[in-house]
């Protein structure tokens, strides 16, 4: 692609416009050096879904046509920007709904032609863990990062803000899709996360010892041994006709994946020192896990970060923070990039 | 007037410019599955290749369906963007009036898919002018035949066995049948009593050029449409909304329904 301007380094200032459309949140934002925000426009269509129990795709990706132009509009003009003043557009690319993500990605496609400028295909993944360098810029490097949800598990190591390093990664299950399968094998709802969290307050974490996987030197993570393991001892305890404690089990399950996530953790704190920790991702809300690693960098003198809550839920200020690093590399989409719905970091 | 045709509702990839009736570039590439990859780098080499720049656009042609919903989306947000960034008009275009618009017959009934023995289809009336006018408007250039023509059946989802009765005020008239399934209807049609014939194969298929000047022409009456209302022909509901009504029977307010 030929691009009108030539690409600008650090010293200069850099403004992207970036789109989010992956779930059920229309999103655009414009961004100037990555972490200030100079309008942040998010259009939930929360409500649309209520009464179906969750997205549904289709409507999700007819709402997202509808209120894209009108979400880029309202974002340039609460910056105070023209189209012809943008650097570079952004939009997450993966991972989603692809439907939506088709609409905020073609969109960005578009204008990256008309006016010649640079695309970026940012990962929505990336986006939630750089939504922490918004909220606290001076945050200290080098910073370890645990992001946990129900789709990854990945331990991130940040030299500087311009890239990340995955230290380890889940080999099967996401903590959070154990959390999911448990809770629906122990009959206690969705999603799993805070319906184990909250059976688990009146149990004793130390009632049953389950395995924690050993995968040696490397910081990678596994949960499917522990899930099985659980299985069968609810199992086991039936066809003797003992009565299972919920409490009890729940919160010695949690125990076992907490002690697996805290103890990768500190671990690459240590081999990296590291001066920070961030916790991102939807399971870094158990606020077990929280008090866990928070009691262990205290000790250590370390610094943790949480997500705010605004930049918790689906946005694009956190995607144009993640494009403007990816800019400053020249890490540039060709216009055939298409959407990826299932992503890794 | 160069006017760019965008046409994503089938798994045909159609693109034609268009600079006053002179066609200067058209793709109708089969490529399924792939409007997402190929529409926008299409688009910037159809540039490169003529002496045209994206700014030089004076209006855009786009199809709104029926097709593939995920498809029109890709088609319908590029249109959006161009429109919104160079400020020109758009006209979106039904995908039964394209097929239509490029065959001979007084009479045309545009066949789409819509499976479960059900189509998708409008009934056009072409409109007769002077013969001056239709000689104007035959393109020596490329014997693409243009001329003005009525929806007297809106578009709509139809079952196939329901035609016979649809159509009854058309009865004493020839039918010409294109798209698809056309076997399927012309059996119950005939059976019916209808006269019906099958539009030459060469032009039973959506073209990009037909969309193209199909477009200028309405945009040269102004007839443009909103692009912030602009959105597919959906004719169908969310199949999450029909489960919810059967379920709970009421009217809800519909997201994007059509």
């Amino acid at each position: 692609m030929q691009f009108t301007q030539k690409i600008k380094n650090e010293t200069e200032d850099i403004l992207i416009l970036a789109l989010e459309s992956s779930c059920d949140e229309t999103a655009a934002s414009v961004n100037l050096n990555g972490t200030e925000v100079l309008s942040n426009v998010v259009s939930s269509q929360v409500k649309l879904h209520q009464k179906f129990g969750g997205v549904v795709p289709e409507i999700a990706s007819r709402k997202h046509l509808e209120l894209i132009l009108p979400v880029i509009d309202q974002a340039l003009v609460e910056a105070g920007v023209e189209f012809s003043d943008l650097d570079a557009v952004a939009a997450t690319y993966g991972p989603g709904l692809v439907g939506g993500l088709l609409v905020g990605l073609t969109a960005a496609k578009t204008i990256a032609l008309a006016l010649k400028i640079p695309l970026i295909g940012v990962n929505h993944i990336a986006g939630h863990i750089y939504a922490n360098f918004i909220a606290n810029p001076d945050i200290e490097k080098p910073l370890i990062c645990l992001t946990v949800s129900g789709g990854h598990t990945d331990l991130l190591y940040f030299a500087s803000r311009r890239g990340y390093k995955i230290l380890g990664s889940t080999q099967d299950d996401a903590a959070g899709e154990a959390f999911d399968k448990i809770s629906r094998f122990m009959g206690l709802g969705y999603p799993g996360g805070p319906a184990i969290e909250k059976a688990a307050q009146s149990g004793d974490p130390s009632a049953v010892d389950f395995p924690r996987a050993d995968l040696g030197d490397s910081f990678n993570f596994s949960f499917s041994g522990l899930k099985t393991a659980v299985m069968n001892y609810i199992n086991n305890q039936q066809q003797k006709g003992n009565l299972v404690n919920k409490a009890d089990l729940a919160a010695s399950f949690q125990a076992a994946v907490i002690d697996s996530l805290s103890s990768n953790l500190m671990a690459a704190v240590k081999k990296y020192n590291a001066k920070s920790i961030v916790l991102s991702g939807g399971v870094a809300a158990n606020q077990q896990l929280r008090k866990s690693i928070s009691k262990q960098t205290t000790e250590l003198g370390l610094k943790l970060y949480y997500p705010p809550l605004d930049l918790c839920t689906d946005n694009a200020a956190m995607i144009g923070a993640v494009a403007y690093y990816q800019y400053l590399e020249k890490d540039f989409a060709e216009l055939s990039l298409s959407a990826d719905p299932a992503l890794k970091l | 007037m160069l006017t760019l045709a965008i046409d994503t509702a089938t798994e045909v990839l159609g693109l034609a410019l268009l600079n006053q009736q002179q066609l200067v570039i058209e793709h109708n590439l089969h490529l399924p599955r792939q409007h997402s990859e190929k529409l926008l780098p299409l688009i910037e080499s159809m540039f490169e290749l003529t002496e045209f720049e994206v700014a030089d656009l004076s209006g855009i042609g786009v199809t709104v369906g029926p097709g593939s919903f995920t498809g029109l989306r890709i088609g319908i947000t590029t249109v959006k963007l161009l429109a919104r960034i160079f400020k020109i008009p758009v006209k979106g275009v039904s995908s039964l009036e394209l097929l239509a618009a490029a065959v001979e017959g007084e009479y045309l009934l545009p066949l789409f898919d819509a499976r479960r023995k059900r189509v998708y289809t409008a009934l056009y009336q072409r409109q007769l002018g002077k013969v001056a006018e239709r000689q104007q408007a035959i393109s020596a250039s490329n014997n693409l035949i243009f001329n003005s023509r009525k929806a007297i059946i809106k578009p709509a989802g139809i079952e196939i066995t329901k035609l016979p009765e649809i159509l009854a005020d058309y009865r004493q008239f020839k039918l010409t049948l294109l798209g698809e399934p056309k076997i399927a209807v012309k059996e119950v049609l005939t059976a019916a009593g209808f006269r019906v014939e099958f539009a030459n194969l060469e032009n039973d298929f959506p073209r990009a050029a037909v969309l193209a000047r199909l477009a200028a022409q309405y945009l040269a009456m102004d007839q443009s449409d909103d692009i912030y209302q602009l959105k597919p022909a959906y004719l169908k509901q969310p199949q999450a909304e029909i489960n919810w009504q059967q379920k709970y029977g009421k009217k809800t307010d519909l997201a994007g329904g059509n």
